[in-house]
């Protein structure tokens, strides 16, 4: 019961409270790039969604395995080769940029790949922007995300396998549910007549500035179901 | 202990780089998607200035209708003949003879040439000061707000003195101005010669009418069409016959032509020859020009 507690915190809050996007403001390049057509936004957030769990899912073994201090895998190898160290933990955590970059690049090269075959539509509709989700910082931030909740902590706090990829897969889901509402929006504003000079960039910052105010309103509610299950 | 680490780590990255290459390299093969490869070259031939000359959305696309067979490959304005040629030689085609299209703006009237000019302080575009009467008396000639050379994309058309003229140094014939012109007096002509002549006036009216509006209006009188037969009157206005046209062939009748017709609406426009060149090499330019502002409430006449 506190497990799944606290997995539908972790979700709700990933998805709707720190909005990676409207709260943490990460993601941004995509968020108003592929932002024009609900249809496009959509195809871009279920992108991102499966990038990002794809990269946690990743992150989290490579995290859990070999980068953390006294990591079992490291560990072994330490104490196969100089059994006289193994005394000392093994600390590899100064590769996790390098390694999450590494794995999200390569996860995108795979989606890339995968949706080149099976939906070209979609794929010329991307255009540029997925490789673009390689630099997409809402996937590094939630690998980092995670690595924040493994790394240093007690073995009590310590996040597995699931609460890492509810994380990912709701922060997509969060990522989705903001880019289709900007493009719901911006779809509207095509017929709107905005002033001269807050056309283009500038009408799109404002909502997306006045959508993160709306989105402060579900702040608090993380209490109120934390109090819900214990 | 550092050594260690740093052999460690060197071997982790090493290892995960191998993964993911066998990863990547299994994926490429599995999922490859086959591409014309011709699509490719005939993408590195064109130029890539996605200006939408040769009607496509980009040179992407028009590599893609090239390939299929549903575009010819003499469409790029840009590229001209040896991109055609490249082209041609990429889709094993046979070259036909093309000829590079290059506005010609068929007005030749000043602001100072224009009769019955009104005021106008309206949106400063063709398009919305066509849509009012009055403006100025001749409904055919050009209005001198600029819309060609705001969609100019290379600066090779600017308004002087009212008149949309072409710099054909600059131009690649993208035809951008002729499309957005509302008044249509922009043709694309096939440039045969680094010169050629052109009818500039577009004014369908009698003679009186056209008198009434225009200094140097072109009054339909016809001579052109008695001196030689590239010409063809129809509407008070007369054509030239360009897929007749041959300077060399027809030197004496165009000579003759451009020296009767009263107007002297007949042209060569195109490059400078050096001839040109050499005639106002001597001429002194200033160092920098000087910005002239006009505002929209002047005393005398409204320059646009």
């Amino acid at each position: 019961m506190e497990l799944i507690g606290q997995l539908i915190l972790i979700a709700v809050g990933a998805a709707m409270i720190n909005n990676f996007v409207l709260h943490y403001f990460v993601g941004i390049c995509p968020f108003i790039g592929v932002s024009r057509r609900v249809d496009m936004a959509f195809g871009m957030g279920c992108a991102v969604t499966f990038v990002v769990t794809v990269a946690a899912f990743l992150s989290w073994i490579f995290t859990f395995f070999l980068l953390q201090p006294g990591a079992p895998l490291a560990q072994w190898v330490v104490g196969l080769f100089l059994p006289a160290e193994t005394a000392a933990k093994v600390d590899l955590s100064v590769l996790s940029y390098i390694v999450y970059i590494f794995v999200i690049a390569s996860s995108v090269q795979f989606v890339e790949m995968y949706v080149r075959k099976f939906f070209p539509v979609l794929y010329k509709s991307f255009g540029v922007y997925l490789p673009l989700i390689t630099t997409n910082c809402a996937i590094l931030f939630a690998c980092l995300y995670i690595m924040k909740n493994v790394v240093g902590v007690g073995p009590a706090e310590q996040w597995d396998l699931a609460r890492s990829l509810v994380l990912a897969i709701f922060a997509g889901v969060g990522f989705t549910i903001a880019i289709l509402i900007m493009a719901g929006i911006r779809e509207e504003l095509d017929a709107c007549d905005v002033p001269e000079p807050l056309r283009g960039a500038g009408i799109t910052l404002i909502v997306a500035g006045i959508l993160a105010l709306a989105f402060l309103g579900f702040t608090g509610m993380d209490r109120g179901l934390a109090g819900l299950f214990n | 202990m550092a050594w260690t680490i740093i052999i460690l780590a060197a071997g982790s990255m090493l290892l995960l780089a191998v993964l993911m290459a066998c990863v990547l390299g299994w994926a490429n093969k599995t999922f490859c998607v086959e591409v014309d490869p011709r699509i490719e070259r005939v993408n590195e031939a064109l130029p890539g200035a996605n200006c939408g000359g040769c009607g496509y959305i980009g040179c992407n696309e028009y590599a893609e209708a090239v390939v299929a067979g549903n575009a010819p490959a003499d469409l790029c304005t840009v590229g001209g003949t040896s991109c055609a040629a490249a082209l041609a030689e990429i889709l094993g085609l046979e070259m036909e003879e093309s000829w590079p299209r290059r506005p010609v703006v068929h007005c030749g009237a000043r602001t100072a040439d224009r009769l019955q000019r009104n005021e106008y302080r309206g949106e400063p575009t063709c398009a919305a000061a066509n849509i009012i009467s009055g403006v100025q008396g001749c409904v055919y000639g050009c209005l001198g707000l600029g819309d060609c050379r705001q969609a100019c994309d290379f600066d090779a058309i600017h308004i002087i003195d009212g008149l949309a003229v072409v710099d054909y140094e600059k131009c690649v014939g993208c035809g951008a101005c002729a499309r957005v012109c509302p008044r249509n007096i922009i043709s694309m002509v096939p440039f045969k010669a680094e010169q050629m002549l052109a009818v500039i006036c577009s004014n369908k009216d009698f003679a009186k009418d056209v008198k009434a509006v225009c200094r140097v209006g072109c009054t339909g009188c016809g001579l052109c069409a008695k001196m030689s037969e590239l010409f063809t009157v129809s509407d008070n206005l007369p054509a030239i016959d360009y897929d007749r046209y041959d300077a060399a062939a027809f030197v004496q009748d165009i000579a003759k032509a451009v020296e009767k017709c009263p107007m002297k609406r007949l042209f060569y426009v195109g490059k400078p020859t050096d001839k040109d060149l050499a005639a106002t090499a001597d001429e002194e330019l200033p160092d920098a020009i000087q910005a002239d502002f006009r505002t929209t409430v002047d005393k005398t006449e409204w320059h646009g």
